[in-house]
């Protein structure tokens, strides 16, 4: 790893955020869903319902991202800068998860009509009133969860779906990819941390942002069993 | 009311055995030389390691007998004689016979009278719980002394014909801690007075996740587990041996979970203001493989709660992983041949990969 540069309450951030991310490393192997992906009783069908339940989130992903910029104000620019373009860079995103989808032995139609689960529709809520606040310092905390994912996605997941499904890492494309950028991505998010957590104020609304998207996190992958 | 360990002493059985030297005395599986040895040993880092069985697969010392030869040890250095000791705290991961417990078959070995008795069942952190038991035995002013001993013959399940009883070459997970685990037995005696230079127990805490991964270490599952059978299920023994359900395997995949885990019981203990990173002056971490010490290191030294590497002291390379027993051959080893002052602090930390239960314990050096 290379060394940061963390001022001491970005380091305090930082080990918070740890904590919150191991945390929600333990909800995620409660998830029924992710239990079976573990034992290796996991089929394509529970990888493309996966999948089928994840776009949206995906899409609404690139939304609260864009919503988040636009809320800072000009004291915080460079922030805006930064996320504008995280922003650019994923909000296509769901068009290589959809490929997927389709590799993977689904149909457009079905993937693109699905509605958005329970879980999905609360983590998108929050995210959506948490961006539109007035510099929305704390979703660092967002990102931090969601980026983690993508690294977990990539190292773990990608590898076990593809094993227990006999995959070649023709429809687990969007997962690789993920992880593939994510070192750029965890790098400036260490630097927002550290220009982002300036009070004991800021680290509280940061590290409960982070539990709350974690929490919603799961709820939406357990979801993924529900069908109502 | 404190808690000291004021005595230690371990038992390591016969000569030390090379890289070059393991497979020779193990035996060659299917007559074949392993494909995987190097680079799990140029992984793990271990260069020398003892066994309790011979190259003719003759065991030489029973677990029981190891672990009372690190109690005799320990109790040599002590200012208290057998007579006078009042529990006896054993851990092993596989004692020599199933039933009754492993600290029953101690006890009876080393000959002490009408003690209190705890037997402690785990992997690597079942020694740490049977210290928590005597520990917290002593602070509740029930007992004055209690001797804690783990011990641990894993080579047993080693022998090239137990993988041959299974069938064709084992994979992966099935042979991979056959270059990592080695015998032997540590021992500590716990009082509630110093005596001369000694360690007082400051706290002993653990956390345990079994609830959200799976098995990640383990005997008694079959090599193909869909339909969750356990070695008992078989109609006959010979059944669950030639299925596979009989050797120890480490779910490889799952292995890295330690790091992370080990670093969250760290934080958690930070926060709750239990450890300063800055006040440490010396880690003992029971890491299975050197490996994972790097990786520890690095996601501490990120968290901005690092503790330098010169402060890191372990035998692993030159002991072996010996399981439950590592930590107390390491404590023990660094208490006879480290130099520390009073007022030190020492942590300790055994993440164990069973089911991932994390270990974490603090010592301060005190003199009587």
């Amino acid at each position: 790893m290379t060394e940061q540069l963390l001022s001491p309450q970005g380091q305090q951030c930082l080990q918070a955020l740890m904590r919150v991310w191991f945390e929600f490393e333990r909800q995620l192997g409660r998830v029924p869903l992710l239990q079976r992906l573990e034992r290796g009783q996991f089929s394509k069908a529970d990888y493309c319902q996966l999948l089928l339940n994840w776009r949206q989130q995906v899409i609404e992903g690139s939304r609260w991202i864009s919503r988040c910029a636009s809320s800072f104000d000009r004291d915080y620019s460079d922030v805006r800068s930064v996320i504008i373009g995280h922003a650019r860079e994923e909000h296509r995103d769901y068009e290589m998860l959809e490929q997927d989808y389709l590799a993977a032995g689904g149909s457009l139609s079905d993937i693109q009509g699905a509605a958005r689960n329970v879980g999905t529709e609360a983590l998108h809520g929050f995210l959506m009133y948490r961006a539109s606040q007035p510099n929305p310092v704390d979703l660092i905390g967002a990102m931090w969860i969601i980026e983690g994912l993508g690294q977990k996605m990539a190292s773990g997941w990608a590898g076990q779906i593809d094993n227990c499904t006999s995959g070649d890492g023709s429809y687990t494309r969007f997962m690789r990819y993920h992880g593939a950028n994510d070192d750029d991505h965890m790098q400036k998010l260490y630097q927002l941390i550290d220009r982002l957590c300036q009070s004991p104020q800021q680290l509280s609304a940061i590290v409960r942002t982070a539990r709350v998207t974690a929490r919603l996190y799961c709820l939406q992958l357990e979801e993924t069993d529900n069908e109502y | 009311m404190s808690v000291y360990i004021t005595a230690s002493g371990h038992f390591l059985p016969g000569p030390a055995i090379s890289n070059d030297e393991m497979e020779p005395l193990l035996g060659y599986v299917h007559g074949k030389p392993s494909r995987l040895k190097r680079r799990i040993l140029q992984s793990n880092g271990i260069k020398f390691r003892h066994y309790a069985i011979d190259a003719n697969h003759n065991t030489t010392i029973s677990n029981a007998a190891m672990a009372a030869k690190a109690a005799e040890h320990c109790l040599s250095q002590s200012f208290i004689g057998k007579r006078q000791v009042k529990m006896l705290s054993a851990a092993t991961s596989q004692g020599d016979i199933v039933l009754p417990g492993f600290g029953s078959m101690l006890q009876a070995e080393l000959g002490l009278n009408d003690i209190e008795l705890h037997s402690s069942h785990g992997i690597c952190s079942s020694s740490m719980m049977a210290l928590k038991a005597a520990f917290t035995n002593l602070k509740a002013g029930e007992q004055q002394n209690a001797l804690v001993v783990a011990s641990e013959l894993t080579s047993r399940l080693f022998k090239a014909s137990r993988y041959e009883a299974a069938g064709s070459t084992p994979d992966f997970n099935a042979e991979f801690l056959r270059w990592m685990l080695s015998d032997g037995a540590g021992a500590l005696l716990l009082e509630n007075q110093p005596r001369n230079k000694c360690f007082r127990i400051d706290w002993i805490r653990s956390f345990s996740h079994a609830d959200a991964y799976p098995v990640c270490m383990s005997v008694g599952y079959p090599t193909d587990n869909s339909i969750n059978r356990s070695w008992q299920d078989y109609p006959t023994y010979a059944a669950a041996e030639a299925d596979g359900a009989l050797l120890i395997r480490q779910d490889v995949r799952l292995l890295e979970n330690i790091v992370k885990l080990g670093v969250d019981g760290y934080l958690r203990l930070i926060a709750e203001g239990r450890v300063q990173a800055d006040k440490i002056d010396h880690v003992l971490c029971h890491y299975s493989s050197h490996y994972f010490r790097g990786k520890i290191f690095d996601m501490m030294q990120r968290a901005g709660v690092g503790v330098a590497e010169h402060k890191w002291y372990s035998n692993l390379y030159s002991r072996g992983n010996t399981g439950c027993a590592s930590i107390f051959i390491m404590l023990d080893e660094f208490r006879r041949t480290q130099s520390y002052s009073v007022g030190d602090t020492i942590l300790c930390m055994v993440p164990e990969s069973g089911r991932f239960n994390n270990a974490y314990m603090q010592l301060t050096v005190v003199e009587a």
